[in-house]
């Protein structure tokens, strides 16, 4: 955070409503392609109700603003092509209780193990951080919901654009390690785990979320304490959170201090009522259709972007146009994009950038000459290692999750 | 609570600490702080809008109203009805058809731009217009009984029906004698962070609130 940034807040500190004024005020026009942010006071989404005012939220600098109270806070899109990593202070933020803790004190924090284990443990922060091997990955952290504003017919929800999501490098300890230490009971079957929020009414439910035993001890999920070589910020589940790579954000439990090792299967309300699939293959309904079984929402579906141009810019005709996306999957890796600037006709291979690993965004990048005075329907197609592409209509489901249809950016050359 | 507050804040400004990081130094790498800014709408007053500003507000900001795409009526309806049943929100049974014609009334409701309204700065409550209404607890406790009633209770002991299911418990507004006028006001107006109290700004000028101001004070007599 810079010092202009440390200003606004402290502004902001002295009088939380302040916050809102002191917002840096960014021109939606000149969100894109590198150009600085200037002065303007809201994004449009390309929906009904998009408007998003930009606030600066403590250790953020000024985001969409969806929801106050509890905070949900997007990224403005132009920032995925500028980092292949997405800063701190720009990560998109999502509660579901509106009892956040004002405070946090490091030194008396604890997480505990506990449940089915050989021996409760309570750590630190410190033996978090000095008792057990310190690992980091690079992992893509989307909201179920992400575009959730895009389906047709609109669903009610969060109503995200594109900008739920982002990625970085998460260090901290081996979720695995910690339950190795604990020693999980040989009747084990999910672990459960809770964070420092909590419900407004007391007859709402805790926000809890439990992964079954063989997905919790894979190797990438962490309990992770740094984000991009800093502490988490608030927003983002300072002082823990859990990182599930591959998987929706739902299960990456902010300001985790509670892990229970259950010997059945999780009935709490948000594991068994929300972040629900239809649980045919396609995990979509006609809308309208009745919805029959569900599953829980698991892993993210293979999505790419365009991200150095927007819907209906115009560009210089005659000379060679560069087009710079993002892609990533849930943890096959990308194998292949292919760019087409005909509305899907045609397709050629785009070149990938830098492998960061398999749960990062991978850029990738292609050239094409627009000739004077024609549009192009630019259109990214991501394929995994395992074959999986992106779909070419888009699924709808009464939830709005799992959107990764091929999107299409207009441009035009002049 | 309000003074402790506000006290802390110039000892943690005074050490230099910065809003949301954990800061440098020794007291300060202790506590991270996180102060989250007030609802910035209130739902359009109307036919309805008390019920959402007593029950939906509770839990959220109105924000979470006016982003919705419109819905028709039976959306609506499964909505509420889920905030209830899954969701614990206390509203009664009567009270939820009214509800939905409250919120179906706002499908087309377009937010003043920019519709987060740039927060003015609270102006001195002893000068300037508002001060020179000549201020009526009669017309307060008629507010009170509207607005406020459900949470904080008859007497204002924070046991209304609702008040004492909430986390935290409503406020006992028997209490507030030592409270400035001005931090009643400031609480009124922009609500309370990480409590169910909402902001009434949109809801009650500045000669209702200090009428409603009146009343409170009558109440820890």
């Amino acid at each position: 955070m810079n010092e202009n940034n440390s200003g606004i807040n402290r502004r902001g500190f002295l009088k939380g409503s302040l916050a809102l004024g002191a917002a840096v005020l960014v021109n939606p026009n000149s969100l894109w392609a590198g150009q600085a942010p200037s002065m303007a006071q809201y994004v449009d989404l390309p929906f009904e109700r998009g408007r998003r005012p930009l606030v600066a939220f403590p250790g953020k600098r000024p985001l969409m603003a969806m929801t106050t109270r509890p905070p949900q806070l997007e990224t403005p899109f132009h920032i995925f092509n500028e980092d292949i990593f997405t800063p701190n202070d720009a990560f998109f933020v999502r509660w579901h209780l509106a009892n956040i803790p004002r405070d946090i004190d490091v030194n008396t924090f604890r997480l505990t193990i506990r449940g089915r284990v050989h021996q409760s443990l309570s750590l630190s922060l410190e033996e978090l951080k000095t008792q057990f091997e310190q690992v980091e990955i690079a992992a893509v952290c989307q909201c179920g919901g992400n575009s959730r504003g895009f389906f047709q017919p609109r669903v009610s929800g969060g109503q995200w654009g594109n900008g739920a999501m982002g990625n970085a490098n998460w260090k901290g300890v081996r979720l695995r390690d910690l339950l190795q230490k604990a020693g999980i009971e040989d009747d084990a079957v999910q672990i459960r785990f809770d964070g420092l929020d909590q419900p407004v009414a007391e007859a709402t439910p805790d926000f809890r979320k439990s992964l079954n035993l063989d997905d919790a001890i894979k190797k990438e999920v962490l309990v992770a304490h740094s984000m991009n070589g800093d502490p988490l910020p608030m927003l983002n589940g300072f002082p823990l959170r859990l990182v599930v790579p591959g998987w929706y954000a739902t299960y990456w439990v902010k300001m985790l201090n509670d892990i229970e090792v259950l010997n059945q299967a999780d009935q709490n309300f948000w594991t068994t009522q929300a972040y629900r699939l239809p649980a045919d293959p396609c995990h979509c309904l006609q809308p309208g259709e009745a919805l029959t079984g569900t599953i829980p929402i698991g892993k993210m579906t293979v999505r790419s972007f365009i991200t150095n141009l927007e819907n209906d810019r115009t560009i210089p005709g005659g000379k060679p146009c560069t087009i710079k996306g993002i892609a990533f999957d849930q943890g096959y890796g990308i194998d292949r994009l292919l760019l087409s600037v005909d509305g899907g006709q045609q397709w050629q291979a785009a070149q990938l950038g830098k492998d960061y690993g398999d749960f990062s965004f991978r850029p990738w990048e292609a050239k094409f000459i627009p000739e004077s005075g024609h549009s192009y329907a630019l259109q990214s197609l991501a394929i995994n290692r395992i074959g999986e592409s992106q779909r070419f209509d888009a699924r709808w489901n009464p939830s709005g999750y799992l959107r990764n249809v091929i999107e299409t950016v207009n441009i035009h050359a002049t | 609570m309000l003074g402790v507050r506000i006290f802390l804040f110039v000892a943690l400004c005074v050490t230099g600490l910065f809003w949301g990081l954990p800061a440098k130094g020794n007291e300060q790498e202790r506590l991270s702080i996180l102060n989250l800014p007030s609802d910035p709408i209130s739902f359009q007053a109307g036919p309805g809008s008390d019920i959402a500003n007593s029950y939906c507000a509770i839990c959220h900001s109105a924000e979470y109203v006016y982003m919705q795409p419109p819905h028709p009526r039976e959306q609506w309806m499964e909505i509420v009805k889920k905030m209830k049943t899954s969701f614990g929100c206390p509203i009664p049974d009567e009270q939820i058809s009214p509800l939905v014609d409250y919120l179906i009334s706002q499908n087309s409701v377009q937010l003043s731009t920019p519709s987060y309204p740039v927060h003015k700065e609270v102006p001195d409550e002893m000068s300037g217009q508002a001060a020179k209404h000549p201020v009526d607890p009669k017309k307060g406790k008629t507010l009170y009984a509207q607005h406020c009633l459900n949470c904080h209770g008859t007497g204002g002991k924070g046991d209304g029906p609702i008040g004492q299911s909430l986390i935290p418990p409503a406020a006992n507004l028997t209490l507030l004698g030592k409270k400035s006028d001005k931090a009643i006001l400031d609480t009124i107006r922009n609500g309370r962070a990480g409590t169910a109290m909402p902001s009434w700004k949109a809801y009650l000028n500045q000669s209702a609130m200090r009428d409603l101001l009146a009343f409170l004070r009558t109440l820890s007599q």
